[in-house]
């Protein structure tokens, strides 16, 4: 879908709507949002939505970015000491690894 | 039209001629009849190999001595290897390369008959230390040791791959040296060459230890229902002189127990011939329970106030399994199932303990001297009984007074039932340390014991011909590991003989080292032998296997042959024949008795009425709900699962052809991409179109 061929206020809509299926801890949707919307949020000259539209990208990013930060931190945290938690890190894996601890 | 038939009949001619043997054949070759050491776990740890999950692979080192092993860690240029050595350098070099893996692949151990090790055992030189009595001073730090020639290997986790090669496929050894002969002889250019290299797969599920394995295999993790590990186990044989099913609490006839083990253990996967670690302790025992069948029928037992009771243990090398759960049934009176066995019932327990080690020290005399051992020497159970034993088979039996006493099922029911007064006698044919230099090891083969098949015929009623016959035609010379097992097997006949009865015995019945030279067979050299033939169920095909079955226990969940075969010959050689056909015999029952239905001497099928019966050998930390699995108290062992397991050699590319195809491709790129930018700036000359008419597909597309 080309973002320039779409009106303002059908953009805010998408926009928002993008923001509110994030919430349901989809942060992927957010950082598609923050990406997709950047230009018309920062980078066009003002129209009526722009505001609003700059919220939704604002708040997607941030939630976005914390929560990479938590995964990042949690994968990090279970890759190196999965082995250390026994019963409990093999309960937490999906794969077990065979033949070694 | 013609031509058209020509091409066909061509064609089809070609591909009949010419060999179409797949790349995939031409190029590796695999290695026959090998047998890979696996990964076993226990409460603490993981021992035994494993090799990556695509196998390791190698460069072949043929190992003549010592300084080939060195050479492989220190000095040499290319890498890893994989070092091919025979059984009499393993013990030397092996502890090197575990040491410093880094360069090391993979091992492949081969078998060569005409140069054995003096000594070969992977065993620990304290087997089952963790799990003796109090009062055991064995241990493998210490001085004093059962098992000297022991490595440990058995105990160790070895970082990487290890195969056998049994001496009956040494053309497979000749196949990898004539390679390595042609390829990898110079040892100072090995980089940039064809290389002669094997391929070792034996990769194993299991990790850490039993709890995590079994753990992980009890986890139906989505996508991975992956079992991972089974605990070791399978069927004790136990047999009574008379039946015990209808007996009451109140009149219940002491037992003599009197046990021995069906099971020894190697590094490798199906090789486990025990001969002098448990074959001739299990044959004495089952010879003894036969002649005694004869001395007394069954249908005396109204006479008699006593009672034996005969149990062959499974899974004793690693740590008593077998004898661990029976102590343990004993002690919440569970066994046998049928009327329940309890401490004070039992008035003598003899084990027929570790036999045949130092028969071939004895191979030119006609003794063959036994030791006692025993914790309460005073008790008069033990006096009488090694006096009559002394005197009537005419053997020397030294009795040895000590708490320190070697591995047996003793140390089982003394940990277990915590007795410390029960007379308890056992009776091996070592002194301080063990007389078997290859003891629980793939060199335990029927040369450690000196046997030599003799293939009498046996009557076709089962009838075996007198040991003195034997004796007198010259079939058997009295120095035969044959006659010396049959003698110890008649003394102790006798001897519990005069228990039962009170009386000496002083009719006929003797045991036949014929029999034994059978059994011996069965159990050394093939299954597929006269005893196990009769032996066997009337409807079962019979196994032709031409090797000897492996006396290891296995995992619990796959029954093994060995308990089978035992149990079978007990059945047979002391069971009541009853003349009743199949469907009959199928449909008797009379309390504490068993009906087989089995091939007989004649192949036309007996009925045997026999109290044998199995009873589940498998350690009591499996059944226990919430075991400790670190605490050491029952034997925690397990094998890890593997999918397959195979060696292959091949000759590796010695790397210029890759080098020559990468170099290649890169200069293919290189020109490439200037013939496209060289192109690009000239298009206008090339390409001389209007630019005035747009690109016609540029203009249908509108984005």
């Amino acid at each position: 879908m080309d973002l320039n061929k779409l009106p303002n206020d059908k953009k805010l809509e998408l926009c928002r709507n993008y923001f509110k299926v994030g919430c349901v801890f989809l942060p992927f949707v957010w950082a598609v949002n923050a990406v997709w919307f950047f230009n018309d949020a920062f980078k066009k000259p003002p129209f009526d939505e722009q505001k609003e539209i700059k919220k939704y990208v604002v708040f997607s990013a941030i939630g976005a970015i914390i929560w990479i930060i938590v995964l990042s931190v949690w994968v990090a945290a279970f890759q190196l000491n999965r082995v250390a938690w026994g019963s409990v890190g093999d309960s937490l894996s999906f794969i077990l690894p065979l033949g070694r601890a | 039209m013609n031509f058209y038939y020509a091409f066909i009949v061509c064609v089809t001619y070609l591909t009949q001629v010419s060999q179409c043997e797949r790349l995939h054949g031409q190029i590796y070759s695999s290695i026959e009849g090998s047998a890979a050491c696996f990964r076993r776990l226990n409460g603490t740890h993981q021992m035994g190999c494993s090799s990556s999950d695509g196998g390791a692979v190698g460069i072949v080192q043929m190992i003549k001595d010592v300084e080939d092993a060195q050479w492989i860690i220190k000095n040499s240029t290319s890498g890893p290897y994989i070092a091919v050595v025979s059984t009499s350098l393993f013990q030397s070099v092996i502890n090197m390369l575990i040491d410093d893996p880094s360069n090391v692949a993979g091992v492949l151990l081969y078998d060569n008959a005409t140069m054995r090790p003096s000594s070969f055992s992977q065993e620990s030189k304290c087997p089952n230390e963790y799990s003796a009595a109090p009062g055991s001073t064995c241990s493998s730090s210490g001085d004093t040791v059962w098992n000297t020639k022991g490595t440990g290997l058995l105990r160790k986790d070895i970082p990487f791959p290890i195969f056998f090669v049994p001496d009956s496929k040494a053309d497979e050894i000749d196949k990898i040296e004539k390679c390595y002969n042609r390829y990898n002889l110079d040892k100072n250019n090995q980089v940039g060459v064809p290389l002669c290299s094997v391929q070792l797969h034996s990769f194993m599920y299991a990790a850490v230890n039993s709890a995590v394995c079994l753990r992980r295999s009890a986890s139906s993790a989505f996508l991975t229902p992956t079992k991972v590990c089974d605990p070791l186990g399978d069927y004790n044989v136990y047999y009574s002189l008379f039946p015990r099913a209808q007996e009451n609490e109140t009149d219940r006839k002491p037992v003599t127990f009197v046990t021995a083990r069906i099971d020894s253990a190697s590094l490798f996967d199906g090789v486990a011939p025990g001969t002098a670690s448990s074959v001739v302790g299990m044959v004495t025992l089952i010879s003894t329970a036969a002649t005694l069948s004869k001395m007394i029928p069954v249908a005396d037992e109204k006479l008699y106030a006593n009672n034996i009771l005969w149990t062959l243990f499974n899974g004793e090398s690693f740590d008593y399994i077998g004898s661990q759960r029976v102590a343990y049934d004993i002690s919440r009176g569970s066994w046998p199932p049928v009327n329940p066995l309890s401490l004070s019932d039992i008035k003598l327990h003899v084990e027929i303990g570790q036999l045949g080690g130092s028969l071939d020290l004895f191979k030119d005399n006609v003794t063959w001297p036994l030791y006692a051992f025993t914790g309460n020497m005073l008790a008069e159970e033990i006096i009488e009984f090694l006096n009559d034993m002394t005197q009537t088979g005419n053997l020397t039996v030294s009795p040895i007074l000590t708490s320190n006493l070697p591995p047996s099922s003793l140390h089982s029911f003394k940990r277990i039932l915590n007795v410390t007064d029960m007379p308890e006698l056992l009776l091996v044919d070592h002194r301080e340390t063990f007389a078997n230099m290859y003891y629980e090891s793939a060199l335990d083969m029927s040369d450690t014991i000196d046997y030599v098949y003799h293939n009498l015929t046996v009557g076709t009623n089962g009838e075996f011909i007198p040991t003195s016959d034997l004796l007198s035609k010259g079939n058997m010379t009295d120095k035969e590991p044959q006659v010396k097992i049959s003698r110890v097997a008649n003394a102790l006949a006798q001897t519990l003989y005069k228990r039962v009865t009170g009386i000496p015995f002083v009719g006929v019945v003797d045991t036949s080292a014929h029999m034994v030279d059978e059994m011996l067979q069965c159990f050394l050299q093939t299954p597929s032998c006269r005893l196990l033939r009769a032996a066997d169920f009337m409807s079962a095909d019979h196994n032709t296997a031409d090797r000897p079955a492996s006396l290891y226990v296995g995992v619990a969940t796959w029954a093994s042959t060995p308990a089978v075969y035992a149990g079978h010959l007990l059945a047979l050689l002391t069971g009541v024949h009853l003349g009743s056909n199949k469907t009959v015999c199928d449909e008797l029952s009379e309390p504490g008795f068993s009906y087989y239905y089995l091939r007989g001497w004649n192949n036309t099928g007996v009925c045997v009425q026999t109290t044998m019966n199995f009873s589940q050998a498998v350690s009591p930390a499996f059944i226990k709900s919430d075991y400790d699995f670190t605490s050491n108290e029952f034997s925690t062992w397990t094998e890890s699962v593997w999918q397959t397991m195979w060696a292959r050699v091949f000759v590796t590319a010695g790397g210029s052809g890759a080098k020559l195809a990468g170099v290649t491709g890169a200069l293919a790129t290189i020109i490439a991409a200037f013939i496209t930018y060289w192109l690009s700036v000239n298009s206008a000359v090339i390409f001389a179109t209007s630019l005035d008419a747009p690109n016609p597909i540029l203009r249908t597309v509108n984005c």
